[in-house]
C-alpha cells in the first residue's frame, strides 16, 4: 500500500514536468503546425547550462533560470523568424520536422563536443534530503522540480487566458486567417509562441538537472514520450497536453511497480497507437488536430 | 522526359507553338532517350566493374556499405518520393528485417535467402497496422509514429535479451561457408546488393509510370484535391508504405547476412533513418536515381568522416548542418538546386510571357504562308522580346 502511494506521488510529480514540456511542444504545433523535434534537445541543453552554471559558480542551479529563460525565449523567436518561416508553406509540416531534427542533432553533437559524453550530475547540499508526505517518502529536489513546473504552467495559463497577447496567441492557434483579418500580426505572434515554447524547455531543463543524471543523447528518451503525450491530448491543445501528461506520467510510475523501468516506458507508445486507432484527433483536441 | 514534365509542376514549359514544339520534342525525345540509355549502360558498367577496380578489400567493403545505403534510400523513396510523407524512422523496418532474417536463419533450417525474403514479408505484414494507425491522419502524426517506432523497438530489442541477444548483440551465421574468403565475400555481397537495388529501382520506375503512381503523386501535390478527384488516398498511401517497408526490410536483411552481427543501438538508430532521408533529399526525391546519387555522396562522406575522425560527436554536427542546409536551400535535390544556381548567373529573361510577340508573329507567318506587315506599334516590343528570347534559350 505504501509502495502504491509512493508511486502515486512520484507519478504526479513526474506528470507535472511532462505537462510543462508537452505544453511547450503543443504550443509550437498550435502556432506554426510544426513538430519541434529539437524541443527535448533544448531541454537537455538547459540542463547542461544549469549544471555548468553550478559547477562554475557554486550557486544554486535555479539561479541559472535568470539567464536561460530570456536566452531561450530570444532563441525561439529567432529560430522561428530566421529558419522555420523560410520554409515553403505547402511542405511546412514535413520540412520543419527535418529542420528541427537537424537542430537537435547539432545541439546533441555540440554538447558531446564541448562537455564530452560523460554522465553529469549536480551535487547540491539538499540533494539527499527527503520529506515525509502522507506516508510517502519524496525527495526535496523532486518537489522543487514539480513546484517549478506547476508555477510555470500556471503562469502560462494566466498569460494565455488573461492577457491581450494571450488572446492574440489563441486566435492565431484557432484560425490564423481570421486572426490576420482582425489585425493580429500572426507572424510576430508565432515567433513569440515559439519563444514561449523554448522558455518552457529552459525551465524544464533546469528542473530536470536538479535530480537526474544528464548526458547528450538523453533527449531521445524525452522526445518520444512528449510526442506521444501531445498526440493523445490532441495536437495544439494545451489543456489536453497537460491532462494527458498527468495521466501518462501517473501510468508510467504505476507500471514501474510490476514491470521494470524500460518496459514501463512503452505505455507512452501504446497510448499513442491506441489514440491514433480509436480517436486520431486526440482525446482533448478539437477541429485543429483532425487534419494533422 | 515524361518524368521531368509531370513531376515539376512549377516549371512546365507551357504552351509552346504547336508546330515547333512537335519538332523539338520529337528530336529532343530521341536524343534524350539515347543519352539516357548510354547513361544507364555506363552506370551498370561502373557498378559491375567496381569490385575489380577496388584497390583493396577495405574500399570494397565501403562500396558494399554505400550500395546498402542506396538500397535503403531507394526503398525509403517509395513513400517519401511518391507521397511526400517524410519518415524519419525507416531504420525500424531495416532493423526488423535484419533481426527477422537473422532469427529465421538461426532458429529454422531455412536457406538464408529464403529467410531474407520471408523476413521481408513478415516486416511488410507488421507494417500494415502501423500504416493504418499513422496514415489515417495527415503528416504530423505520421512523423511522430515513425520516430516512436524506432524508439520503442530500440527499447524492446535491448530489454528482450533471451530472443534478440539484447545489448550484447546477435551473431548471424554467414550464408557462404568458410572457404570463401573475406574479399570474395565483399564482392559477392556487392553484386547481391546491386541486384536488390536494380529490383527496387525497377519497381519504383514501374510505379512511377502507372496509374497508381500518378495517384500517389497527386497526393503529394495536394491531398485534398486528389481525394476529391476520386483517388483512394488512404489505400494508395498504405500500399506505398507497405512496399517501402518490404524493400527496406530486404535491404536490412541482406546487410545482416553480410555484416554478420546485429546490435540494437545501430539497427534501431534514428541516425540511420535520417541518413535515408538526407540521401534521398539531397539526390532528389522526385527522380528515380536521386536516392542512389545521394547515397553515393552521403555514404562516401560518412565513411570518409568515420575513417578520418573516428566516431566522435562531430559527425552528428556535420550531419545536422548538412541536413539543415539541404532542407533550407535545396529541398528538391542537388540537381535542380545546381541548375537554378547556374541560371541565376545567366542573363535573365526580360519578358515573363511564355511566347514572345516575335515568336507569335513568326508562327503566324509560317502557318499562313504569307508575310504580313508587322504592326508599327509592335516593332519596339518585338525587338525587345527577340533579345530576351535569345538570352533565355
Amino acid at each position: 500500500m505504501s509502495l502504491f502511494f509512493q508511486s502515486l506521488v512520484l507519478g504526479v510529480l513526474l506528470g507535472g514536468l511532462y505537462a510543462l514540456l508537452a505544453a511547450g511542444l503543443t504550443l509550437y504545433f498550435g502556432v506554426m503546425r510544426v513538430v519541434m523535434i529539437a524541443h527535448s534537445a533544448f531541454l537537455i541543453l538547459a540542463a547542461y547550462l544549469a549544471w555548468w552554471f553550478t559547477s562554475e559558480t557554486g550557486l544554486d542551479p535555479l539561479l541559472s533560470l535568470v539567464v536561460t529563460v530570456p536566452l531561450f525565449f530570444v532563441t525561439g523567436v529567432l529560430m522561428q523568424r530566421l529558419l522555420i518561416s523560410r520554409l515553403r508553406p505547402a511542405t511546412l509540416t514535413m520540412m520543419s520536422v527535418l529542420l528541427t531534427f537537424s537542430v537537435a542533432l547539432v545541439i546533441e553533437g555540440m554538447l558531446g563536443f564541448v562537455f564530452s559524453g560523460t554522465q553529469r550530475r549536480i551535487r547540491l547540499p539538499y540533494s539527499g534530503d527527503s520529506l515525509e508526505l502522507f506516508g510517502a517518502n519524496v525527495a526535496v529536489v523532486k518537489l522543487i522540480a514539480f513546484g517549478l513546473a506547476a508555477v510555470s504552467l500556471g503562469a502560462l495559463f494566466l498569460l494565455l487566458k488573461k492577457t491581450q497577447f494571450g488572446q492574440a496567441l489563441r486566435a492565431t492557434i484557432q484560425h490564423p486567417d481570421a486572426a490576420r483579418l482582425i489585425g493580429i500580426n500572426t507572424d510576430r505572434i508565432a515567433g513569440y509562441g515559439f519563444g514561449l515554447g523554448l522558455a518552457t524547455a529552459a525551465i524544464g531543463g533546469t528542473a530536470l538537472a536538479l535530480d537526474s543524471t544528464i548526458y547528450p543523447s538523453l533527449h531521445w528518451h524525452w522526445i518520444g514520450p512528449l510526442m506521444a503525450i501531445i498526440v493523445v491530448g490532441g495536437l495544439g491543445s494545451i489543456p489536453g497536453a497537460a491532462i494527458a501528461a498527468m495521466l501518462l506520467g501517473l501510468g508510467q510510475s504505476m507500471l514501474q511497480i510490476p514491470l521494470d523501468t524500460t518496459w514501463a516506458q512503452t505505455i507512452f507508445y501504446l497510448a499513442l497507437f491506441a489514440t491514433l486507432m480509436v480517436r486520431p484527433q486526440g482525446f482533448f483536441g478539437g477541429r485543429l488536430a483532425q487534419r494533422f | 522526359m515524361r518524368n521531368a514534365s509531370d513531376t515539376t509542376s512549377d516549371t512546365t514549359p507551357g504552351t509552346a507553338p504547336p508546330v515547333a514544339a512537335g519538332a523539338t520534342t520529337a528530336s529532343g525525345g530521341r536524343g534524350q532517350k539515347i543519352i539516357k540509355g548510354v547513361g544507364l549502360l555506363l552506370l551498370a558498367a561502373a557498378v559491375l566493374a567496381f569490385p575489380s577496380l577496388a584497390p583493396d578489400p577495405f574500399i570494397l567493403s565501403v562500396g558494399v556499405v554505400i550500395m546498402s545505403y542506396a538500397v535503403l534510400a531507394t526503398s525509403w523513396n517509395f513513400v517519401g518520393g511518391f507521397t511526400g510523407y517524410i519518415s524519419l524512422g525507416h531504420a525500424a523496418y531495416s532493423g526488423l528485417g535484419a533481426y527477422a532474417t537473422a532469427l529465421l536463419v538461426i532458429h529454422t533450417p531455412l536457406n538464408p535467402w529464403v529467410a531474407m525474403l520471408l523476413g521481408g514479408l513478415v516486416v511488410a505484414a507488421i507494417a500494415v497496422p502501423i500504416g493504418i494507425a499513422s496514415l489515417r491522419v495527415r503528416g504530423a502524426s505520421f512523423v511522430i509514429v515513425s520516430i516512436a517506432m524506432v524508439l520503442i523497438l530500440l527499447l524492446v530489442f535491448q530489454s528482450w535479451g533471451e530472443v534478440t541477444g539484447g545489448s550484447n548483440g546477435l551473431r548471424v551465421p554467414r550464408p557462404f561457408d568458410a572457404s570463401v574468403l573475406r574479399p570474395e565475400q565483399h564482392e559477392r555481397f556487392f553484386y547481391l546488393h546491386a541486384v536488390l537495388l536494380a529490383v527496387a529501382l525497377l519497381a519504383w520506375w514501374a510505379i512511377d509510370r502507372s496509374r497508381f503512381g500518378t495517384g500517389l503523386k497527386a497526393i503529394r501535390e495536394d491531398e485534398d484535391k486528389a481525394q476529391s478527384l476520386g483517388v483512394p488516398t488512404f489505400n494508395y498511401k498504405l500500399v506505398a508504405f507497405i512496399v517501402s517497408a518490404f524493400f527496406t526490410a530486404l535491404g536490412g536483411g541482406l546487410y545482416a547476412l553480410w555484416f554478420g552481427f546485429l546490435d540494437p543501438i545501430f539497427q534501431f538508430s534514428i541516425l540511420v533513418g535520417s541518413y535515408m532521408v538526407l540521401m534521398s533529399l539531397l539526390g532528389g526525391i522526385r527522380s528515380l536515381f536521386g536516392p542512389l546519387l545521394g547515397a553515393v555522396i552521403v555514404g562516401y562522406a560518412v565513411e570518409f568522416f568515420k575513417n578520418e575522425y573516428g566516431d566522435t560527436q562531430f559527425h552528428l554536427v556535420a550531419m545536422g548542418l548538412l541536413l539543415g542546409i539541404v532542407v533550407l536551400f535545396m529541398p528538391d535535390g542537388i540537381i535542380p538546386a545546381a541548375t537554378a544556381l547556374i541560371n541565376r548567373f545567366r542573363p535573365q529573361a526580360a519578358s515573363i510571357r511564355e511566347v514572345s510577340a516575335g515568336e507569335l508573329a513568326e508562327q503566324r507567318r509560317t502557318a499562313s504562308g504569307t508575310d504580313p506587315e508587322p504592326e508599327p506599334g509592335a516593332t519596339e516590343t518585338d525587338r525587345l522580346d527577340h533579345h530576351s528570347e535569345g538570352a533565355k534559350r
